[in-house]
């Protein structure tokens, strides 16, 4: 490998790193968000991601209707969707004192719920793009190739994160939010209604999950397996600390960037396992993750 | 006296196990040859076999109307596998168990009739897969298993090698596969051949679900081969072929038949007509779906199945596939002659060689070889229309025993 190559596949893997791993980087912090304020981690993550892009799609394609109205109805729809799964399904097992296990399995139905009523419209049959918004004319940075929809997906993505944490550090319900996260009984003892709030998260992750997938779709297709991809999410939530939104954002941004370069430097057939060695490297050096904090110690 | 008696006794023996012997094979009768014919009637993998099955029917139906085979009518148990292989695996055992057929016709998605090999062995059945390319179960050879009669996977990448060599005179080729047991398998047949043929195949292998193809697509381009070919399913298909653009890549680019099922979704997902100036698509059949030399495979259907010709999206795309199958059958089950039985029909099987006039390459049958179509033909397809590109280039993998 010449040094020109060298050169060119670090660029390369950097900036395409950047821009799947700040969708990767979203769909953490949803996965964060509901497992600060829960203590559930959502296994239905990718499934809430894909049926989102499917919403799109159809009424896109279906019903025709034009961008103005898909984005604004998809996103709404979702975060309705997840707040009803939270109020009408996580609520009741809580109350009729379900334990953690319970809570992961309702998760785990939810994803087989979605992938099966996707399949049962016949959509999910052959791999399908949403049109994309934003052309697909090269941009060249330094000697990589990026597209302009690369870049929107990047910039939109970046904005969103920074549209979440100004409302997580300045609004009443962003700040009850950490407060939940941080000690739910205390919170509850100050007058925040827990179930409110859980609710509220889960449409924030839904609303996080249909933003990613209008992003992303136009890029990687849609299929009703495309739900995997919330395993990379995962792994950049753990890497990142599964309790640190900002370190959702690193652990995503790293993922990207991991993924392209194993891909580039070692073997394409590595691709698709340098996120689960990303995982392990962090357990075993630093297991509460990039930006973790301490290691928590529960006295019992 | 003693020795008569025992000779008597010996051959008293012999001749009630030789008549039993005779009749001994299920599924037969005086006028009827039982067969089980099984696919996907149903579920998402419908696709793949419905039609599929539909052809195989409409052609022993055929043959019954034309008097059967040496005075027995092909009577069918028909049963449903959903292409998954807890389903197949219990068709196959009613069929064989609880229906009693002389032999098994059927399995249109390969990683489901693999998985009932072991059964198919142990109840020595005769199996002829419907359109399943089934390598797993057809590598190393089973005495009692035939199929590929679409293609073989291996022949995917040993056919797309040698026309990427001969026609688009490449020295050098690009390879992208998969990497389970599908792109294993195609990429086996494809450096067979590159050795063969004296070019240099330049591999890069991606999981089936990977999301991002900058890496492979970046270092393809890196190593400058003449040509692109691309055995992958259909997702991955359009990320690379969409890649490829965005990468200024103006070579020929070779899509391998498994990822070509549907052409309007392909153009759709890569979004630019500009992408297929210079694509090739890989094509089992003898023609393109409704093409002249097929036209009467499609005239049959619709013969025989009006109402659901008239349906849009039939005759589904595999429709032609269930032919030559059936076609197998047939000519094994005449040449085994009138006293039928399933050693008969193996040995049959295994010297089988005929022209479908379905298929871009002849059947081929032999012992140490059970797969039956090693050939294919090639589209150039600008995105819209597709002009075939004269001759059939064959695979020239064969089975070696370890």
């Amino acid at each position: 490998m010449s040094f020109s190559e060298i050169w060119l596949f670090l660029q390369q893997g950097l900036l395409s790193g950047l821009v799947t791993g700040s969708v990767y980087a979203l769909l953490a912090i949803a996965i964060v968000a509901i497992f600060k304020t829960t203590d559930v981690p959502n296994f239905a993550q990718g499934e809430i991601f894909m049926i989102a892009g499917y919403v799109a799609l159809s009424l896109l394609l279906i019903a025709g209707w034009s961008y103005a109205l898909v984005i604004p109805v998809t996103v709404v729809a979702v975060a309705v969707g997840a707040a009803l799964f939270q109020r009408v399904v996580m609520e009741r097992v809580t109350h009729s004192k379900g334990v953690g296990p319970q809570l992961v399995i309702a998760t785990l139905g939810l994803a087989y719920a979605l992938k099966g009523l996707v399949r049962q419209t016949g959509l999910g049959d052959t791999p399908r793009s949403l049109p994309s918004l934003v052309s697909n004319d090269p941009v060249i940075i330094g000697d990589a190739f990026l597209t302009r929809l690369d870049v929107a997906i990047f910039l939109t993505s970046i904005a969103a994160m920074v549209l979440i944490y100004l409302m997580f550090s300045h609004t009443r319900i962003g700040k009850a939010m950490r407060a939940v996260g941080m000690n739910p009984r205390a919170a509850q003892i100050v007058g925040i209604r827990l179930s409110r709030i859980r609710m509220l998260v889960w449409a924030m992750a839904g609303l996080i999950s249909a933003l990613a997938a209008l992003l992303i779709t136009p890029k990687i297709l849609i299929t009703p397996d495309i739900a995997h991809i919330a395993i990379l999410a995962y792994a950049a939530a753990i890497v990142g600390g599964f309790t640190s939104l900002p370190g959702a954002v690193l652990g995503g941004l790293i993922i990207g960037i991991v993924e392209n370069l194993v891909g580039l430097f070692i073997s394409t057939n590595a691709i698709v396992v340098a996120p689960f060695l990303a995982i392990l490297v962090t357990l075993i050096v630093r297991p509460q993750g990039i930006l973790g904090g301490k290691p928590q110690v529960k006295k019992v | 006296m003693k020795t008569a008696k025992s000779l008597l006794v010996a051959a008293v023996a012999a001749l009630s196990t030789l008549a039993a012997h005779a009749q001994s094979d299920p599924g037969l009768t005086d006028k009827t040859i039982k067969l089980g014919l099984f696919g996907p009637l149903s579920g998402n993998s419908m696709a793949y076999g419905f039609d599929v099955m539909n052809a195989a029917k409409m052609y022993y139906d055929k043959v019954n109307k034309e008097g059967g085979i040496h005075g027995r009518k092909i009577e069918l148990v028909v049963e449903d596998d959903r292409c998954n292989a807890n389903d197949l695996l219990a068709a196959v055992k009613k069929l064989t168990e609880q229906d009693k057929v002389f032999a098994l016709n059927g399995g249109s998605c390969s990683a489901a009739v693999v998985g009932a090999r072991e059964y198919v062995e142990r109840s020595q059945i005769p199996l002829v897969m419907l359109n399943a390319s089934g390598d797993g179960a057809l590598y190393p050879p089973s005495k009692y298993i035939y199929g590929a009669f679409s293609i073989s996977q291996r022949a995917v990448g040993g056919s797309m090698v040698q026309f990427a060599a001969e026609h688009l005179k490449a020295k050098k080729i690009g390879y992208i596969n998969h990497d389970d047991a599908y792109g294993g398998w195609n990429l086996e047949a494809a450096e067979f051949q590159a050795k063969k043929l004296g070019v240099d195949l330049q591999v890069q292998s991606v999981a089936p679900n990977l999301t991002d193809v900058t890496a492979p697509m970046l270092k393809i381009r890196a190593a400058n081969p003449d040509v692109l070919l691309i055995t992958t399913y259909a997702r991955p298909v359009s990320l690379l072929v969409k890649k490829a653009q965005e990468l200024g890549w103006t070579k020929p680019i070779v899509i391998a038949v498994n990822g070509t099922a549907d052409l309007k979704q392909l153009v759709e997902n890569v979004g630019n007509k500009d992408a297929f100036k210079n694509v090739y698509l890989q094509e089992v059949m003898t023609d393109v779906a409704g093409g002249p030399k097929l036209k009467w495979v499609y005239d049959m259907y619709k013969a025989y199945y009006p109402e659901l010709a008239a349906k849009p999206g039939y005759p589904q795309t595999y429709m032609p596939y269930g032919i030559p199958s059936a076609m197998t059958v047939v000519n094994a089950l005449k040449a085994a002659g009138p006293q039928l039985t399933r050693e008969k029909f193996l040995t049959a099987l295994s010297q089988t060689k005929f022209e479908s006039n379905v298929m871009a390459g002849p059947i081929e049958l032999t012992p140490t070889d059970h797969a039956g179509q090693k050939s294919a033909i090639y589209l150039k397809f600008d995105g819209e229309k597709m002009a075939v590109v004269p001759g059939a280039y064959r695979s020239l993998w064969t089975y070696q025993p370890k």
